[in-house]
Parts: C-alpha cells; structure tokens; sequence
C-alpha cells in the first residue's frame, strides 16, 4: 500500500512538473500573427504573381529571424498562408472570404493585378479586414470609398506621368504619340490618365486603340501605327503583351521616330533575358531601383535587400518585389503602433504609417493608396538604366535607332 | 497600302493558326475525340524546341522534326494507353479525360519549366523584307510555308500512302476496317501520335513569333477548335484554308472594328457556321 502510494506521489510529481515546463514553454513562445493571401500561384499571371508570394516570404522570415514584432507587452511572430487562385477572379473572392471566416487569418495582404485586386479586396472591405496589396495601381480600386484597402502601388494613371513629361524636354522633343494599352482595369487607367496628361502637354494622340489582354496580336495595330510614324509609341500591357509587341514590331519593322516606352516588363530580370539583344534602348518605368539610398529597419538598405532576395530566390528583384516588402512591413508597423491586434485599431495605424523601406517612404494617402513617382528607365547593355523622374538621372540613349539600324 | 499589310499579316498569322488546326482536326476526324488538350501539345512542342535551340544550339527550324518525334512519342503512348481504354465510349468521357490530360500537362510544364516566359529567339527573328511598300517578316513566312508543306505532307500521308489508306477507312467504317486487318489500337495510337506531333511542330514555330509559357495552350485549343469547325475535316488544306480565314478576319476587325472584338468576331463566327452548315464534312477524313 504505502509503495503504491509512493508511485502515485511521484507519478503526480511529475505530471505537475511536465505541465509547468509545458506552460514555461508556452510563456515563451511568441504569438503568432497570420498574414493571408489569395495569389495566383498557377495559370496565366503566375510569373508575375511570384513576385508577391517571394516578396511576402522573405520579409516575413526576415522579421521573424530578427525576433518577431511587439505588440504591446508580448513578441508576436508573422506567418503567411497564402492559396493558389489559379488566376481566376473568382475562385480568388472565395478563397479571401475563407482566409476570413474559416481560416480565422488576422490580416490580409494582395493579389497580384488590378483585375483580381478590385475584385477581391471586395471581401476585406465587407469583413472589415485590412488588406495591404502592391500588386493592384488602379485609381479605380481606391475610389469607392472603401477604408481597409491600402495600396503601395503608385497610382496606374500616372504611369506614363514621367514619361510624357520627359519627352517634352528631350531634344527633338515628342509632338505625335501612339497609345496602344489592353482591356484590363490596370490598362484602362494608364490610358485615361496618359490621355490626360497628352492633352494638357500639346502632344497629338495619332493612335489611340485597345487590344485584348487575353489574346493579343499587334500586327495589325502595328501596321496603322507604321501608317502613322508617331514621334513616341508607348504600351500599356503586363509583361506577356510587352513581349509580343516588340517583337512583332521588329518583324514588321514598326519604329516609333524617337522612343518606345512599356508599362511593364523592362524591369524584369527575365522580360530582358527573353528579348535580349532587342530589349536594348526600350523605355520603361520603375517606382523602384536597387540603391543603398532607401534605409529598412529589417533589411538595412534596398542594396542589402536586393542581394539578399537575390542569393535565396536566384532571380533580381524588381519593384513589385519591392513592393511586396513595404505590404508586409506596413502590417509589422502598424501592429507594434497599434499595441493590439484589434483590425479597427490597427486599420488606424496603417493609415498613419509613416516609415522608410527597402522599396520607398510609406505614407498612404486618404484614399488609401501611396503616391511615390515612376522613375523612367531604359535597357542599356542589358541592364535597366535610370533616366528621369522630374529632372534626368542619366543621358539616355535618344533618340533611339530604328530596328534595322540597330545590329549592323 | 494600310489595308494590304493588314491583309498579308492576316495571310501569315492565319497559315501559323491552320498548322496548329491540323492535328486537332485529324484526331477528331478518325478517333472522333475533340481533344481540349491539344493546345498542352502546342506549348510541349514550344518547349522542345526552345530547349533544342537553347541547350544544343540547333536552330528552331531544324529542331522541328524532333518536337514532331517527341511528341508523337508522347501521343502514342497516351493514346495507347489511356486514351484506348476510353475511345469507344461516349464523347463526353473523352471530353473530359482531355480536359484533365490539358490540365495535367499544364501543371507539370509549370513544376518542369516554371512559369517564365521562353522566347525562340534566332538572330534572323525579326527579319523582314520590303516588297512593293509591303513590309514580309521572314520568320512568320516561313511559318506560313511550313504549315502548308505540313499540310501537303500530311495529304500525302492520308492519299498515298498504306497507313493514309488504313486512317481513312478507320474513319468512314471501322468494321470493315477490321475485316480487312486494321488493327484499330494501334491506328488510333498513330494517329493520335500524328496529331498531336503537328501540334508540338507549330509549337515550336508559335514560340518563334510569340512567348512560349505553360498557360499558353487553352486559348490555342479555342483557336484550333474554331478553325477546325471552318475548314471541316475533309482535307488538311481546307483547314490551313480556315486558319487563312480566321487569320484574315481577326486582322480586319482589329483595325476597321477593334482589337478587342477580334474574339467575339472569331466565336461568332464560328457559331454563324454551326447554324448554317451543322457538322458538314467532320465525319470523313
């Protein structure tokens, strides 16, 4: 009797043992804050959507090796549970309202593109969940008066904003211009605002033609803007829709008089892999270098950032990477301001940040969008030179050789 | 003068869209499978010749026989032995196991590839040629002439030759194909081979005048699809003709309608053709 009683001793010992080390470690152990995404892992928008899921990856496990985020009194670390959309508008609505209501994820981040972005941020704005995305520029996306919709994209009606401006002091300046942009709610905005901007310059639109994101063929585009042999051609269109342009423009000879410009692609590492030798003297535009100059609290400086991205995921980052950093850092901010993760609270926070990141100073404005401007770019030697933002960075190469000349 | 090079690159688009056609109308023709995943061969095709081009530095044109080879491999096989076991049941089943072998090919090509876009990018790419004030791009005319060599080739095949003769009675009546020693397992897996191995060479040329990703295939099934409906199953050119036809029609409304109908136009039509002329053709090969 008094030996079982003994081992019974002993036995509750150490269950009240083993229970304090457990509780111990649960003291410990810092709390988790889950970011959640609906990206388009696979199907058409893939290659860019990677851009984001890389970009929030990296800042997620940089902020958690660097000991997490303090939220009032406890260490919080970041996690992501990002699902596969399959490119499909659709299927990413369901997926941001299970993120929510199943999932139980604290907070939202984007989708990669205006078209699922207006769409889907829809859901966080019906839950009152804040979303930080970078992959939507639309001024449309910020115009409904939503309040948990933050963006660090630069506004998409400004993307050509530097371009124009630069071509007015170019010397022989830009009079004639062809505008080719596709159906999509990115595209749609570059137009209106580049028609804008256009007008109250004096440049005379010669072509003004929308082509079909889905399936475009520019030959036939081409062939009138050939008929018309504007100063300056510039497209609207995401990287698949660059790609094609410029080739079939050199297949048909199509040459703007001084410059070609496109909204997306020159700064990606693998549009000017692809084009090689025909990338060469393309404008482009960028609201982010590689530079030392920008100062981030986890990275250092955007140098850093840049290497380190490089040495883990073997491409070159580019702005939407970029991007990508400054959504997740936006949240790492505002819940340390915030104390708390209570979203209203920390949906306040958000629309007071106002920090330094690898990728730009991020203040957002009322509407929930930052406002930062498009540095001119242009391929030189296969590499992406600055040219302009309000004053020139670099000469450029200008005006630029028609396509026959170029390889002799 | 504007007009004129419309038409021209609407000639030369369209031979490129009747070389895909090709395999597509000829499975559907003998095997009777409308296969959705014909537009995964195009892009497999594409990778071939790119990895060809890239890795061995052969040029694209000359790789086009191994992209034909590869593919035929691959179509043989499946048809043999996945496809088979499906063929004679109803057309519904073979909808579907085409749909998931597109969906399937299409995953795997993102796992292999990843999702980068792939250029075939020879230095004479984008050479072209002045001819009375009409600008030739020498690469997508060579495309138009490899479409119709394939198609005559694929005449030939189909007029000339034993297997030709054995494909066709297939196709008109398969039990008396039988009677006379066609053995149908192995005729479907060829043809299908055949097919397929066509699709995979106009790969190879699509991803000289475009980029080649693994999303590419479902809007080139579309296309063929349209096209195999316009130029019916009766004669490889009649589809190369189709190909010409949609080719011209999107290049038309692009300009004189807008780039962004060129679809609508393109389906439109397609359905102006089922309402008119409701299969004519797509039973004889």
């Amino acid at each position: 009797m008094k030996r079982l009683y003994t081992v019974a001793v002993a036995a509750m010992g150490a269950v009240l043992c083993a229970s304090a080390v457990l509780d111990a470690r649960a003291a410990d152990s810092p709390k988790i804050v889950t970011l959640g995404a609906s990206m388009q892992l696979t199907g058409a928008d893939t290659n860019l959507a990677r851009y984001f899921r890389d970009g929030y990856q990296v800042t997620v496990d940089r902020i958690n090796e660097q000991g997490g985020i303090r939220i009032g009194d406890d260490t919080y670390r970041l996690a992501l549970k990002i699902l596969d959309n399959q490119s499909n508008i659709n299927l990413g609505i369901q997926q941001y309202t299970q993120l929510i209501t199943r999932d139980k994820v604290d907070f939202l981040l984007g989708p990669y593109g205006s078209n699922h972005t207006l769409n889907e941020s829809s859901i966080a704005e019906k839950y009152r969940v804040p979303m930080v995305e970078g992959g939507g520029a639309a001024k449309q996306i910020f115009d409904r008066g939503y309040r948990y919709i933050f963006g660090t994209a630069p506004p998409a009606e400004n993307y050509f904003g530097s371009t124009v401006e630069m071509m007015t002091k170019l010397d022989p300046s830009v009079h004639t211009l062809a505008l080719l942009t596709a159906d999509d709610a990115f595209d749609v905005a570059v137009r209106a605002g580049t028609q804008a901007l256009a007008q109250r310059l004096g440049i005379e639109l010669v072509v003004d033609q929308v082509y079909p994101e889905a399936t475009p063929n520019f030959t036939s585009l081409l062939a009138l803007v050939k008929s018309k042999s504007p100063d300056a051609i510039l497209v609207g269109g995401h990287e698949a829709e660059s790609l094609n342009f410029l080739r079939e423009a050199k297949s048909l000879d199509v040459n703007a008089r001084y410059l070609t410009s496109l909204t997306v692609g020159v700064p990606s590492h693998d549009f000017r892999i692809a084009l090689g030798k025909d990338a060469e003297g393309v404008f482009g535009m960028t609201p982010w270098v590689i530079s030392p100059v920008m100062r981030d609290r986890w990275f250092g400086d955007g140098q850093q950032f840049a290497q380190l991205f490089q040495h883990r995921f073997n491409y070159e980052p580019d702005y939407h990477v970029a991007s990508a950093v400054a959504d997740v850092e936006t949240f790492a901010y505002a819940l340390e301001a915030a104390g708390t993760l209570d979203r209203e609270k920390v949906r306040d926070a958000i629309a007071k940040s106002d920090f330094e990141s690898a990728y730009a100073p991020i203040r957002y404005q009322a509407s929930g969008q930052i406002d930062i401007p498009q540095i001119v770019i242009q391929v030189e030697n296969g590499k992406v030179m600055p040219i302009y933002t309000d004053h020139f960075l670099n000469k450029p190469n200008y005006p630029v050789s028609a396509w026959t000349k170029r390889n002799k | 003068m504007l007009l004129a090079q419309i038409l021209l690159n609407g000639v030369l688009l369209g031979g490129l869209y009747g070389l895909m056609a090709l395999g597509m109308a000829l499975v559907w023709g003998v095997l009777n499978i409308v296969n959705l995943a014909h537009g995964a061969f195009v892009m497999l095709g594409g990778y071939c010749v790119y990895f060809i081009f890239t890795g061995l530095g052969i040029d694209p044109f000359a790789a086009l026989p191994f992209a034909f080879l590869a593919i035929f491999v691959l179509g043989y096989l499946l048809q043999r032995y996945v496809l088979n076991l499906i063929v004679r049941s109803a057309q519904l089943n073979t909808l579907l196991i085409t749909f998931g072998l597109d969906v399937v090919l299409t995953y795997l090509a993102q796992l292999a590839f990843t999702a980068d876009f792939r250029t075939i990018n020879p230095s004479y790419a984008g050479a072209n040629v002045t001819l009375f004030g009409l600008t030739l791009p020498l690469l997508r005319f060579a495309a138009f002439v490899a479409a119709l060599l394939f198609a005559a080739l694929l005449w030939v095949i189909l007029q000339r030759t034993r297997l030709g003769r054995a494909i066709r009675a297939t196709a008109q009546n398969l039990t008396a194909a039988r009677l006379y020693g066609v053995d149908p397992a192995q005729l479907y897996a060829l043809t299908f081979g055949l097919g397929v191995g066509l699709a995979g060479a106009a790969g190879g040329l699509y991803g000289m005048v475009a980029q080649v990703t693994p999303y590419i295939g479902a809007t080139l099934t579309a296309k063929s699809f349209v096209i195999t409906i316009i130029g019916g199953l009766e004669n490889p050119f009649g589809i190369v003709l189709g190909g010409i036809v949609i080719g011209i029609i999107e290049a038309l409304a692009s300009i004189y309608i807008g780039a962004t109908f060129t679809d609508a136009i393109s389906f439109g039509l397609l359905l102006i053709i089922l309402i008119v002329r409701p299969m004519r053709g797509l039973r004889t090969a």
